[in-house]
């Protein structure tokens, strides 16, 4: 019975992010966590394999010390245990660093058939981890996967790409990058969320790891972030009576050259 | 480390990276490596001032190589590694930055030396900001399609080479099958009408495609109406993973306008949103708008529009 390991990311809620005027900054004081949006259809595909033919699912994350908040909720979506590495490297690590940190996880655990990861996470959108993960544990990838199926040892899955699908074959272990449209992930019932809060968790020290300063050294540093802001006219015409509203749009259309 | 290195399998973006590698190149003063899987290919690059064009001979997929690339550029000793950022070319470019231990950056949209480092530009949060970010070399980056325009030819090409590369096997391709390209490309068209989920169903897609033939516009679509409902192919759907489109004419319709999907139109002239929630997003992103029901308010507007 397969043996499956889900990477998510804990990320901030876009949403609640807010874009400071006067200089740009972002202010995301008041934003709160989230599991990486396209992560939750991982961990429903994972829990939707082992509903099929048992076996085993175990979450990993490698986050600031809020990576403890998405504890409960991770649980409550199928894995019977999740494993975080709590640091606050996390902050400025880059695609190189992510992916040593959790490769590094992921060796000291040992023993998954699959390593599934999301199609991008929300907040870098990178999309290295998965392809930069399966390089360094020497293990084969599948990315942009849209429908997959394991028996036994082989996995069969549809690629999707700009102009075809894919059909392939691969002998577990593997990693596996997952599209969005692969499921759609259930909302936890109040059963899994109680359930949630018995199931183990447990922290993996970054500094048991084994990696160097060095290996921990982001190779990409950010220098700037500055909130995009549009700037528009926003001319909204909504009175009731429609017609007069497409007649305002068309004379403005009109207005702008378009007509 | 010497050389500045193109790659995609995908000759007209390969054709754009050379735009910004010339440029590196003049700061970096190392040669401009072109690296392709066609002949013809390696030969147009060639002329298009690469100093060198390497025809990578091969049968297996772009991914197969990654692996093999990586050292192939390792022995190199490339500087800089610019991918087509095709989703093959993502796969690709994460794995040849895993194997090099490079810093690699996804969607580049600006690109320089300064202080021997590569700086670029890319968005974060699906688009809310814009990040600055410093790679020391080697750098891998991957640059969207269409980000530049192709350089123009030079008087001398460059030598073109030939290194067979041998794919890793170990996924196996059992099937291909095209996607129904129709062959639109949604980013020349000069106007865009762009459906979201306030369309109840397929059969109301007409409302949208009538108001399209009455401006000649070609329809667009968030990422749920592609990939979820399949009403318009997948190439049609604007946003962070869909296309980028700079039309003289947006027109939204039933469309939140959340930031993932205005990340790809908001560069459009003009920005026109059809909402029956005044709230929506969409409101502040658009030049002009009218809240009201899209039934009611397409129809009108097909019929105003046509005369
Ligand atoms: C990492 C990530 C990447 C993503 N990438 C993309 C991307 O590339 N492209 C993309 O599009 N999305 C993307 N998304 C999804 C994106 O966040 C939004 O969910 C999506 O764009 C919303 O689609 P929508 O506007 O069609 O639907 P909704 O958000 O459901 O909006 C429907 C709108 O229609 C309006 N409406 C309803 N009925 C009517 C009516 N009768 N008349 C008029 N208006 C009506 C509603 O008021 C509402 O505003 C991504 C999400 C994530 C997390
Ligand atoms: N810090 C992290 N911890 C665990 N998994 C991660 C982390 N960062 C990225 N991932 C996984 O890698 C996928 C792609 O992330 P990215 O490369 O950042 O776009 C995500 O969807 C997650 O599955």
């Amino acid at each position: 019975m397969p043996n499956l390991l889900v990477c998510y990311k804990w990320t901030l809620d876009e949403q609640d992010i807010k874009i400071n005027p006067a200089d740009l900054s972002l202010d995301s004081s008041r934003a709160k966590g989230k599991i990486s949006d396209f992560d939750r259809m991982a961990l429903e595909e994972a829990a939707q394999i082992v509903e099929k033919q048992g076996g085993a699912v175990d979450a990993l994350s490698y986050g600031t010390p809020a990576v403890k908040q998405s504890l409960k909720d991770v649980l409550s979506r199928g894995p019977n245990k999740v494993y975080y590495i709590a640091d606050a490297s996390a902050e400025i690590a880059d695609g190189a660093v992510t992916a040593k940190v959790l490769a590094a996880a992921a060796r000291k655990l040992g023993g998954y058939d699959l390593i599934l990861v999301g199609e991008g996470s929300s907040d870098a959108f990178n999309q290295q981890t998965g392809p930069r993960l399966a390089a360094l544990l020497g293990l084969p990838c599948v990315s942009f996967v849209a429908k997959m199926t394991l028996e036994g040892n082989t996995l069969t899955a549809t690629r999707k790409l700009a102009d075809c699908t894919e059909q392939v074959t691969v002998t577990t272990p593997a990693v596996v990058q997952v599209l969005s449209e692969i499921n759609k992930p259930r909302i936890p019932s109040m059963k899994q969320v109680l359930g949630a809060s018995k199931k183990p968790s447990g922290e993996i020290k970054l500094a048991d790891l084994g990696l160097s300063p060095q290996e921990l050294a982001p190779k990409a540093v950010r220098k700037s972030v500055k909130g995009f802001v549009m700037s528009r006219k926003n001319v909204i015409y909504k009175e009731s009576n429609a017609e007069a509203n497409v007649q305002k749009l068309v004379a403005s259309l009109a207005a702008e050259g378009l007509r | 480390m010497a050389g500045v290195f193109v790659f995609s399998e995908d000759l007209a973006l390969a054709r754009q990276l050379l735009t910004p590698a010339l440029e590196l190149k003049a700061s970096l003063g190392e040669p401009l490596v072109a690296l392709t899987t066609s002949e013809a290919g390696a030969k147009e690059l060639a002329a298009l001032g690469a100093d060198r064009a390497i025809w990578l001979k091969t049968e297996a997929a772009p991914e197969q190589l990654a692996l093999a690339l990586a050292d192939l550029l390792g022995k190199e000793q490339a500087s800089v590694v610019l991918v087509g950022g095709t989703l093959r070319g993502k796969h690709v470019a994460s794995q040849v930055a895993a194997r090099l231990d490079a810093a690699m950056a996804t969607d580049a949209k600006t690109l320089k030396i300064a202080d021997g480092k590569l700086e670029i530009t890319r968005v974060l949060y699906a688009g809310l900001a814009v990040a600055e970010e410093v790679l020391v070399l080697p750098a891998v980056a991957t640059v969207p399609a269409r980000t530049f325009l192709p350089p123009s030819a030079v008087a001398q090409a460059g030598a073109v080479e030939t290194v067979e590369l041998a794919g890793d096997a170990r996924v196996t391709i059992t099937a291909v099958t095209a996607t129904g390209n129709e062959g639109v490309d949604i980013s020349a068209a000069s106007m865009l009408v762009s459906i979201g989920r306030g369309f109840r169903k397929q059969d109301d897609v007409k409302l949208a495609a009538d108001l399209a033939g009455a401006i000649k516009a070609e329809l667009a679509c968030t990422r749920g109406i592609a990939e979820d409902e399949h009403w318009l192919p997948i190439e049609r759907y604007i946003g962070i993973s869909g296309q980028t489109v700079k039309p003289e004419l947006y027109l939204a319709v039933g469309l939140s306008g959340q930031v993932q999907h205005m990340v790809g139109c908001r560069e459009s002239k003009l920005i026109v949103a059809v909402n029956n929630d005044e709230r929506a997003p969409i409101f502040e992103a658009a030049d002009y708008g009218i809240v009201g029901d899209l039934y009611q308010v397409l129809p009108l507007l097909t019929a105003a529009l046509k005369n």
